[in-house]
């Protein structure tokens, strides 16, 4: 089947950013994600929260709020500014200075007019929202103390703001202060330590839950001013709340990690009194958990430990499908590392900068699941870093070695690499053609002739390389269609083909003789995870977000008949309730049937002679093949070839000297290098 | 008078009394008003002259601090010779407010100023001092520091990492040591003071024999 040397490769040291603030679209029902380090991810919630767009962030940038307005998305931070990102090209699009020193919170009215911004000077600055930019109404009354939270009431016409030891209500035609409730400072040593409001929510009805410092969930009646019902949640802090959309469940994010749940019920069954009453909580999270959002179905909470935890709320799923698992996203859905299969380097996208590996060697040999002796060590052999402030959007190395190429949000750098003996020295080329301004995403031909840059209006660059430097050749364009971003390339090997998929779900092939568009694959509900076009057939194979697979001709401009066979067939209830996306779609010239892939827990071999498993047959039979003698294995055996060796991965490559490349980052050693938990008394500990 | 009345009384009644001429008197009296006038003159004329040396004093230090006249006099001459704008555009100049007063100093500006050739600039350009520049970035950093504090700081119960994923290995299904001792990389720092510091122990109490 397949005896592969696997390089297992541990010295990357990829550190996720904590996640600091979430906000969810219901109409296209995605979840913008925004980082500690100023990147802003965007998440399909009903395609497996496959992360659609990435957009990189830079250095000191100071993130604090999210707010969709329409389909239009804003950001603010403590910089100062209020930011609009382009979506469709997956950049920022402006930045206004809202004048009022650093912002803490940022929130858009039900009617989708205006946006409130809470600065540190006390002020609760009103923007309204125009086509094409935002502009400065006016001031709301200004206070004494910074505005941590803000909440609009559903009609617009108030606004409950969290400040510190207290929390104020404005009516927004006057700009005055109608009500100011004072929260308590709580017992002992907080007693000095001013009491902060970290997260108010207004209601319809004229509730106004807060979430403080001390710990405490209360609510608030807006008529009177007064205190209604307060809850201990907590000893430490709680740093988020979040409302359901019909405003009878409220989830609460908390400091040491866990995420409560509050629910408007009735607490004698039958009557009509109903009471705000805690009912569940989740401990899903490790550390500070700095946002929470309830979608229609789940309870999405992100926080200091960098991962994205979707808990389904299962009273309001009726079938129990992939949709009702808890989901937890440690790692980008996209590739951080890129290869050069044929001279055995790897290249390490960091935010800040790259990094050039050369593959350790080994020598002798061993029987399968032992570790050969390591002859000579993996060396670093390039340390470049980034100039300016913005972080990495995509890097590629050319399959020689000779090329390293990377893109920020401002810029596109091509570097030429020399090796003489043991030294490396880099050479940066300086005359690239006007077009490379800034690309979505990086690709080299398979003989390091050509560039591909995919840019703006889902159009690829081809830029051609050679010893004296680069030169623009010409740019593809699909015939019509959407304008969205590109995620992904693929390259054929005889370098005839350019597969290319956005993020609307279209598949593009090119001619790169005539340079225009061959055929478009036929889209599909789900996005495209990862792609790659068969060395010697030239069958374009898609891994998709929900698990399915197809394969495409691109010379005949159909579905393979593999293909239709496995769409007839469908695929095993195990592949499918996978909760992590393939990144990667390998070939193996010795073998022209088998397909390699992986996803962040496993690695699968798919061999296209055998036949497919159904339902009832055991799916990961590896280790009951084993114990099967020779003559047994084949009528046992099925297309699927399951390993389960490797944990947390983040990429696998094949090389051109058949030894597989798995890049493990284990989560135990992504875990030591998080901000400090908060102090968990266990018992028996 | 009192006096001349006293010693009438206290000399003996036989005694003819004192013959006090008048004249004596008057020049007694006058003299006492003299004496006083007079040292009301001196007061007022040693106030002024502290109150002159004071300000002579007052004048050298700030004729100390000044430039000398011929520099000024330079300066005032140059600003009404230039008509054009200068080369020094848009840049962010340090403007001092004490010109500094040591001789290389002036030096210095004599030999600049054939290079400075304009003292306006024109009216869109702004001068800043970069003090005020780096407070725009301190508000953001002060910010930070604040949620910080509220977090991370003083008054709240923070462990470390490496406590959490022990506690979860001791609790876990299979049990194993402290992550310090498991994980290299996490034990290593610890581990190579604990060699030196025993390398050092042994070597002074000198345990091996060399």
């Amino acid at each position: 089947m397949g005896e592969f040397k696997v390089h297992r490769v541990r010295f990357f040291d990829y550190m996720p950013s904590g996640i600091r603030a979430l906000a969810y679209n219901r109409d296209t029902e995605r979840m913008a994600v925004a980082r500690i380090d100023g990147s802003v991810e965007v998440f399909h919630s009903s395609d497996r929260f496959f992360q659609e767009k990435i957009i990189p962030g830079r250095e000191q940038c100071g993130i604090e709020g999210l707010s969709w307005v329409g389909q239009r998305l804003f950001s603010a931070g403590l910089n100062g500014g209020i930011t609009e990102y382009d979506l469709t090209n997956q950049k920022v699009k402006y930045t206004v200075d809202a004048y009022g020193g650093p912002i803490w919170t940022i929130t858009g009215n039900q009617q989708g007019t205006h946006l409130a911004v809470g600065c540190e000077d006390g002020t609760v600055k009103l923007f309204e929202v125009n086509e094409d930019k935002i502009q400065f109404e006016r001031n709301l009354d200004r206070q004494k103390s910074r505005i941590i939270s803000l909440s609009w009431h559903p009609s617009g016409s108030k606004i409950a703001a969290g400040m510190m030891d207290m929390i104020q209500i404005f009516n927004v035609e006057t700009g005055h202060s109608v009500h100011r409730m004072l929260a308590d400072r709580g017992v002992g040593t907080s007693r000095s330590k001013e009491c902060v409001v970290w997260s108010v929510v207004y209601l319809s009805d004229g509730t106004i839950i807060s979430g403080d410092s001390v710990g405490m969930v209360k609510l608030w009646d807006d008529q009177t001013g007064t205190l209604i019902k307060s809850h201990n949640v907590t000893k430490c802090d709680v740093l988020a709340l979040s409302i359901s959309q019909n405003e009878d469940s409220l989830v609460a994010g908390t400091s040491e990690g866990t995420v409560v749940q509050f629910q408007f019920v009735s607490v004698v069954l039958g009557k009509d009194d109903k009471e705000w009453v805690r009912t569940r909580t989740f401990k899903n999270h490790t550390h500070d958990i700095r946002a929470v959002a309830e979608i229609t179905t789940a309870v999405v909470s992100g926080g200091m430990d960098a991962q994205l935890v979707v808990r389904p709320l299962l009273d309001k799923i009726e079938v129990r499908s992939a949709a009702s698992a808890l989901r937890k996203i440690h790692f980008p859905h996209r590739k951080l590392v890129s290869c050069a299969r044929k001279s055995g380097l790897m290249l390490f996208q960091y935010s800040g900068h790259l990094e050039l590996w050369r593959l350790g060697e080994s020598e002798g040999k061993a029987t399968p699941g032992s570790s050969l002796f390591v002859k000579r060590n993996p060396e670093k052999l390039l340390h470049l870093k980034v100039k300016g402030e913005d972080h990495i959007g995509c890097s590629a190395v050319s399959p020689c070695g000779e090329w390293i190429v990377y893109s920020t949000a401002s810029s596109l750098r091509l570097y030429r690499l020399h090796f003489d003996n043991n030294n490396v020295s880099i050479t940066k080329i300086s005359k690239l053609p006007k077009v490379l301004s800034s690309a979505n995403q990086l690709c080299f031909s398979s003989d390091s002739s050509y560039l591909f840059s995919a840019s703006t209006q889902s159009s690829v660059h081809l830029v051609s390389l050679s010893q004296s430097g680069c030169k623009f050749v010409g740019t593809l364009k699909p015939k019509s269609g959407s304008h969205q971003a590109i995620h992904l390339l693929a390259a054929s090997e005889d370098g005839k083909w350019l597969a290319s998929a956005n993020s609307d779900h279209e598949v593009h092939i090119y001619n790169l003789q005539t340079r225009k568009v061959h055929c478009t694959v036929p889209v599909y509900s789900s996005a495209v995870t990862a792609m790659g076009i068969h060395p010697t057939t030239n069958c374009l194979f898609i891994m998709y977000a929900d698990q399915q697979m197809c394969e495409y001709s691109i010379e005949q401009n159909e579905y393979t008949d593999w293909s239709r066979t496995v769409q007839r067939k469908g695929l095993h209830r195990f592949w499918l309730e996978r909760d992590t996306p393939c990144l990667n779609v390998m070939f193996n010239p010795q073998n022209p049937s088998h397909v390699i892939l992986h996803d962040m827990y496993m690695l699968c071999i798919i061999d296209k002679s055998l036949p497919l498993p159904d339902d009832k047959t055991q799916f990961y039979n590896q280790l009951t093949l084993k114990s099967l003698p020779e003559e047994q294995r084949k009528s046992h055996s099925h297309a699927f070839k399951i390993s389960k060796t490797f944990k947390d991965i983040l990429f696998v490559e094949l090389m051109s000297d058949q030894s597989l490349v798995v890049v493990e980052r284990p989560l135990e050693d992504v875990a030591t290098q998080l901000p400090a938990p908060i102090k968990q008394k266990k018992f028996a500990t | 008078m009192s006096e001349l009345t006293q010693n009438q009384f206290e000399s003996s009644d036989d005694e003819l009394p004192e013959e006090v001429a008048f004249d004596a008197s008057k020049s007694v009296a006058l003299k006492s008003v003299k004496d006083a006038l007079d040292a009301a003159k001196r007061e007022k004329n040693q106030l002024k002259e502290k109150r002159r040396k004071r300000q002579q004093l007052f004048q050298e230090q700030k004729k100390r601090k000044l430039l000398p006249q011929e520099l000024l006099e330079e300066f005032d001459t140059e600003l009404q010779k230039q008509t054009y704008p200068s080369d020094n555009k848009g840049i962010k100049k340090n403007v001092s407010t004490k010109p500094s007063h040591n001789k290389k100093d002036e030096e210095q500006e004599t030999r600049t100023m054939p290079k400075k050739t304009s003292k306006s600039l024109p009216v869109s350009y702004r001068v800043m001092r970069i003090k005020d520049e780096s407070d725009a970035k301190s508000l953001q950093q002060r910010a930070m520091d604040f949620v910080q504090s509220r977090l991370y700081g003083t008054g709240t119960k923070r462990t470390t990492n490496a406590e959490l994923l022990s506690l979860k290995k001791k609790r876990g299904a299979s049990q194993g040591a402290a992550v310090e001792f498991a994980n290299k990389k996490l034990g290593a720092y610890k581990k190579a003071r604990i060699t030196r510091s025993n390398k050092r122990f042994i070597r002074q109490h000198k345990l091996i024999p060399l």
